[in-house]
């Protein structure tokens, strides 16, 4: 078996030319990518990029103005069984403020034709997973907003689906409960195929087997987060901050350090370079820095990071 | 068994969201109560005022006035008659009298002629030129001047008989359809305030729709295997048990007030679950224009007004016929299924009426609650429950 053999086998989501359009806005351009068995996929990207957009047409919720989304063998996107084999988290939590937690749980297990017995078993252990025992018959509206998040996500593997998408996971978490989901989250990697979205690059970068980094709806670039900042060059990266906020003689300065490291731009307030084994570099290139005029506040010394991927494709940080 | 989870989750709801619910099954019965203390305390009253000009007549050296004798009489009508709620008061001069009219203190003013007791006592001598009159004055568009001015007629037929010593050829029998000749205001009112009952689940229902479109847990119903019919049904059912409790409560205390349940049960009770599937149907087609509980609570006031003021919920009401199927009028308001159900719940509780007397009302209910069914499941499918 080829590579190609492989990956076909391997797909469960084969997105090809998929375009989502409102109006004159193109939220979703011409989208091409495979989503792979039992891969965290994250899909990075500002606000906006149409990362929501892409996974309600995966989960049935929008239809698409021109492209395909194939499961595996099934090539109907609206066909009922696909669309119970996902589970969703939405972005914003969406419950029954009314119901008890284990209420809720319960009634969507139903809901997915779980047996009673079935329904009940997967709701305690969810519950309990996911660090809600003692809440179970506590009124969902009555929750902290990091237990309600944690709900949520409870409320999209109630099913135990297939695949799994989670739409910024994280978002409101506080520290305790970020640690709990994402220990979760990597706690089912391989078992499901999940779909995470994201704007928080450090979320994507520790969960991610793949990412796909979108803007104005298109692909930017799609691979391991690993593969992604070394795309932009190996080696580390010095953040350099000057007293003033003007740099003195800069053209000057950053021919010299040219001669230093290969990559030297301003990016904002501050001077950035990229290199391999840049530690040792530090003392030549403050020492070019104050000779021409400029005074150093603070050094950054750093590996790449996907903002920095993010920043190298578009020009611009992640809004 | 998915129906049966929608029914769980609904009665929780329902229960949880206390006010709504308290507020949904008690209007009806508070309705009846405030009916009850307005009606009570403005029983019906009719004054009759007589204002004798009469001079009367010398015969055989004494002085006889007939309109005093009148007067005498129509007293003791009024003693005779004590279940009829008639007044009758001795007006000393028009000009006071006149003006007790105005200020609705009294009904209708008999005034007895200078020459009445002339004409009375020399019948003959009456003739195109000499003759007597004796004068109603009221309101004619007022139904307590119609009704006073009946039983003042009815008390001078009385007089004029025993004074001409002749007897009636013709005796007038009346019979009572139903309850009819029995029944009081609040009677009367009671069937539409049990419907009425029904009307308040309008909001009740549109709201539990509603709030999962609100708070967007219809996306998670979309999302699972659920269909429409299945969720709409479940949320019925519970609808349905909501405002059979509030007819429930309304008729207790209908009854606890006075009012004397007649007919059978089994008939009121299936006049009031198709009313409710009717409303509940009704409910759809509001849930499917918004999307909000705030807009229910707006365009909600319009189609729950027009179902309280034009079926005849809020007091009895008398539509004109834009026409007939069958023999069965066809009214504006029949457009709205209450209308039907008040109409078979006098038949039955009024009329003492059975269920086959109303079988033309109950099709009505049915037609339109199919009407508004497909309208309602379609709007909502459309707008609440499709793929964008």
């Amino acid at each position: 078996m080829n590579t190609n053999q492989t990956e076909d086998n391997n797909t469960v989501i084969n997105i090809s030319h998929l375009t989502k359009s409102f109006g004159d806005l193109v939220a979703v351009d011409n989208l091409d990518l495979r989503i792979f068995q039992g891969e965290v996929f994250g899909f990075l990207g500002p606000n906006g990029a149409g990362k929501t957009t892409t996974i309600n047409m995966i989960c049935g919720l929008s239809k698409p103005s021109g492209g395909k989304i194939i499961f595996q063998n099934y090539s109907k996107q609206n066909n009922p069984n696909i669309r119970a084999q996902i589970g969703i988290c939405p972005q914003e939590n969406i419950f029954w403020p009314k119901l008890t937690c284990r209420e809720q749980l319960h009634f969507m297990g139903r809901m997915y034709k779980l047996s009673a017995g079935l329904s009940k078993k997967r709701t305690t252990d969810l519950l309990e997973m996911m660090g809600l025992k003692e809440k179970s018959n506590v009124l969902a509206d009555k929750l902290s907003g990091g237990m309600k998040r944690r709900l949520n996500i409870c409320m999209a593997l109630i099913h135990d689906p297939e695949i799994l998408v989670l739409d910024e996971p994280e978002a409101g978490l506080d520290p305790q409960s970020r640690v709990l989901v994402r220990d979760f989250i990597i706690s089912l990697k391989r078992d499901k195929t999940i779909i995470l979205t994201t704007h928080n690059m450090d979320e994507a970068d520790r969960l991610s087997d793949r990412v796909a980094i979108i803007d104005h709806g298109r692909l930017l670039s799609l691979n391991t987060p690993s593969w992604l900042k070394k795309s932009i060059g190996e080696g580390d990266l010095v953040e350099i901050i000057l007293e003033t906020e003007k740099f003195q003689r800069a053209d000057e300065m950053v021919n010299s350090l040219k001669k230093l490291c290969k990559q030297v731009k301003f990016s904002e307030k501050a001077l950035i370079i990229k290199s391999k084994g840049l530690i040792g570099l530090i003392p030549g290139i403050t020492e070019i820095i104050n000779n021409h005029g400029n005074k150093v506040m603070e050094i950054r010394l750093r590996e790449n990071t996907l903002e920095d991927v993010f920043i190298y494709l578009t020009g611009r940080k992640l809004r | 068994m998915k129906l049966l989870s929608v029914i769980n989750k609904c009665t929780r709801e329902q229960i949880r969201n206390f006010w709504i619910l308290i507020l949904t099954v008690s209007m009806a019965p508070f309705f009846v109560f405030i009916y009850y203390l307005i009606i009570e305390s403005t029983k019906p009253h009719y004054d009759l005022l007589i204002l004798n000009r009469d001079n009367g007549i010398q015969t055989m050296g004494a002085t006889i006035n007939y309109g005093d004798l009148l007067i005498q009489s129509a007293e003791e009508f009024e003693n005779d008659t004590s279940e009829i709620p008639l007044s009758i008061t001795k007006s000393d001069n028009k000009h006071t009298a006149l003006k007790r009219l105005r200020t609705l203190k009294a009904d209708a003013l008999v005034i007895i002629p200078e020459n009445f007791s002339e004409v009375i006592h020399n019948p003959d001598m009456a003739n195109d030129t000499i003759n007597t009159e004796i004068e109603f004055i009221g309101d004619l568009t007022n139904i307590n001047y119609m009704i006073s001015a009946i039983w003042a007629n009815e008390i001078l037929n009385q007089y004029m008989q025993e004074l001409t010593q002749e007897n009636k050829p013709i005796k007038i029998k009346e019979t009572s359809l139903g309850f009819s000749g029995s029944i009081n205001d609040f009677d009367l009112v009671v069937p539409g305030i049990l419907i009425l009952s029904i009307i308040m689940l309008m909001f009740s229902a549109t709201v539990a729709i509603v709030t999962e479109v609100e708070q967007k847990t219809i996306i998670r119903l979309k999302l699972s295997k659920i269909t429409a019919f299945e969720f709409l049904s479940g949320v019925s059912i519970v609808q349905i048990v909501v405002g059979l409790v509030s007819v429930l409560l309304t008729g207790i205390i209908a009854h606890w007030l006075g009012f004397d349940f007649r007919g059978s049960f089994w008939s009121l009770l299936l006049i009031a679950v198709l009313t409710s599937v009717s409303i509940i149907a009704f409910s759809l087609i509001l849930a499917a224009i918004t999307k909000t509980v705030s807009e229910v609570l707006i365009v909600g006031n319009f189609p729950l007004f027009l179902f309280m003021f034009f079926t005849g919920a809020a007091f009895p009401l008398e539509a004109k016929e834009l026409f007939t199927i069958a023999g069965y009028s066809v009214t504006l308001p029949g457009l709205m299924s209450p209308s039907h159900a008040i109409i078979a719940l006098r038949k039955i509780l009024i009329l003492d009426m059975g269920l086959k007397d109303v079988v033309p009302e109950i099709i009505a209910v049915v037609l339109l609650t199919i009407i508004y069914f497909l309208i309602g499941i379609w709007a909502f499918k459309a707008r609440h429950m499709k793929v964008e």
